[in-house]
């Protein structure tokens, strides 16, 4: 009866485990939509009235800011709130009792939500060029530049989820963490209005990483760090914080 | 083999000073059906949910086919189906989506898991909510979403918490036939939480009862009954509203308005029965010998 028990391989259940998270969105998935659409958009138009059109760096990192905002902290602020929820109905529960990767739950969560993300990011840019008068000059790398921007964050995601137990503390956290790694780094304010120190400090966050990447693969803009490094960057932090989360955190109940 | 091997196990909850799981030793045999009793807050559910490794236990430990729990990230899920009390694990898929990505995810190709879900579906009864969310059905169409869910592709131990909470008669009685079902044709090893001492008495084959966090009793209900068995179950039916006016002997309990119950000595029924025979608000009786659940109160009525 101990025999080994054939377990499905990750891509399977990776496949199986996006299909499930994605049908939570079945009837909500147009308010989620428009949601995520409204916010970057509103926010590009408002801080866009502040900027001097003759300043197009300043714009650049208006609009690319405002889509790392959607892709990189919508996504992580889902997938937490998201997580806090599947512990509180017992979801969590029956994931941990079927025979998945934990990594492979976080990445298929995430994935539903980039999905939503997608439209988001694609009317902000197309909206905001017009809005700002910027031109864009999308590379073929913005098709590896999104899904790595959109999920890098979600190990992040699941371990606030997961270590904070009410949804209402989860969504705190996450808009205090965004708050915070947006405001401290070159995303959307530009690296010769920071203080010397932010700058420095810069280099610890994933947005920097993304909101560099954006702008090369988006406008075309040079950045003072070169597209491998921010993709480098942001699978680094991927692939550590999905083994922290997936491999060394206890998701034990206590 | 012993399935779950679980030695001087403890389990006590942040901010509280009582263990709910006061140093639980137990054995579970390769292919039985072993079942867990106690009243409410006995401690039953905390020792399933660290069984199923959803729960860290505060000492102790357990092991599974004699691997602690925890040793590999895989290896506790791949050999369990659970089955909680409560919850909406997956309330936005229908019964039929459920049960087969539950069956592929457990290792079947997409063709068996596909047969695996109508099996169940016909099996539980749930042909016609096969298309219908989890989260829209009736309680007792839930449960049993759950226990299908549960026992997809067949793992081969199932902890199972209350599987007949919230199920009519009939559906209990379905319950119990599959489970004695499984466990004989597959020889699944069954857990099961459960307060239907009387039904499940039909498909327990080992038992442990449970109180204030301790395991106070563990054997074969036969043997575990012994003792009593020099008692026999008396229930005598009223008219409703018709006080019980009883021949003089053991104090009887209402179990339900108009249903009386106690256990009497062997010797001393033939005298109370003929006595009973002339009390014409009896309206029906029945004498049996000691079951489960007089064990079970029976050891609830005992000191600690």
């Amino acid at each position: 009866m101990n025999a080994r028990r054939r377990t499905q391989s990750f891509p399977v259940q990776l496949w199986d485990l996006t299909l499930i998270q994605l049908a939570n969105w079945r009837w909500s998935w147009r308010g989620m939509l428009l949601t995520s659409v409204i916010a970057p958009l509103l926010s590009t138009a408002a801080l866009g009235t502040f900027a001097a059109r003759d300043d197009p760096d300043t714009l650049a990192y208006i609009l690319t800011g405002n889509v790392v905002f959607a892709l990189l902290f919508g996504t992580f602020d889902k997938v937490a709130t998201h997580f806090a929820y599947m512990r509180l109905v017992g979801r969590l529960d029956f994931f941990a009792t079927l025979p998945v990767y934990r990594a492979a739950l976080i990445l298929a969560t995430v994935t539903a939500f980039l999905v939503l993300a997608l439209p988001a990011v694609a009317v902000t840019l197309l909206a905001g060029q017009a809005m700002l008068g910027l031109t864009l000059a999308p590379s073929p790398w913005l098709l590896v530049a999104v899904p790595l921007i959109g999920v890098s964050l979600c190990g992040l995601g699941a371990l606030v989820g997961i270590l904070v137990r009410s949804p209402e503390e989860v969504g705190s956290l996450s808009s205090l963490i965004t708050f915070v790694l947006l405001g401290f780094g070159p995303v959307i304010i530009p690296p010769d209005r920071l203080p010397d120190i932010i700058e420095t400090l810069s280099v610890l966050s994933p947005a920097t990483y993304a909101a560099s990447a954006l702008r090369q693969t988006v406008l075309d803009m040079p950045d003072r760090i070169p597209l491998a490094v921010d993709f480098l960057a942001l699978a680094g932090f991927l692939a550590g914080s999905l083994w922290v989360v997936g491999r060394r955190m206890d998701w034990r109940s206590t | 083999m012993a399935v779950y091997d679980v030695v001087d196990l403890t389990k006590i909850y942040p901010r509280q000073t009582t263990p709910a799981n006061d140093r639980l030793t137990l054995s579970v045999a390769e292919g039985e059906i072993f079942g867990l009793l106690g009243d409410n807050g006995a401690g039953k559910t905390t020792l399933i949910r660290q069984m199923a490794n959803l729960l860290a236990p505060t000492s102790g430990t357990i092991r599974l086919f004699g691997q602690p729990l925890g040793a590999a990230p895989l290896y506790v899920p791949g050999h369990i189906g659970y089955m909680p009390q409560d919850g909406l694990a997956l309330n936005n898929l229908t019964v039929g989506e459920t049960l087969y990505f539950t069956a592929h995810l457990r290792g079947l190709d997409r063709r068996d898991a596909r047969a695996e879900r109508d099996r169940l579906l016909d099996r539980l009864d749930l042909g016609t909510a096969r298309d219908r969310l989890i989260v829209r059905l009736s309680g007792g169409q839930r449960r049993l979403a759950m226990l299908a869910t549960t026992i997809a592709a067949s793992p081969p131990v199932l902890l199972l918490d209350e599987p007949t909470n919230d199920l009519d008669p009939l559906h209990r009685r379905l319950v119990w036939d599959l489970v004695r079902e499984i466990n004989r044709e597959q020889g699944l090893t069954i857990i099961l939480v459960t307060h239907n001492v009387i039904e499940a008495e039909r498909v327990i084959q080992r038992v442990g009862i449970m109180r204030g966090g301790r395991l106070i009793a563990v054997g074969r209900p036969g043997a575990l009954k012994a003792g009593l068995n020099r008692q026999l179950r008396l229930e005598i039916v009223f008219a409703p509203g018709s006080p019980p006016a009883l021949p003089p002997g053991p104090a009887p309990r209402e179990v339900v308005p108009g249903r009386w119950q106690f256990l009497i000595e062997r010797e001393a029924a033939p005298a109370y029965l003929a006595a009973l025979n002339g009390n014409e608000s009896v309206e029906d009786f029945s004498l049996s010998t000691a079951t489960l659940e007089d064990l079970f109160l029976a050891l609830a009525e005992q000191p600690v």
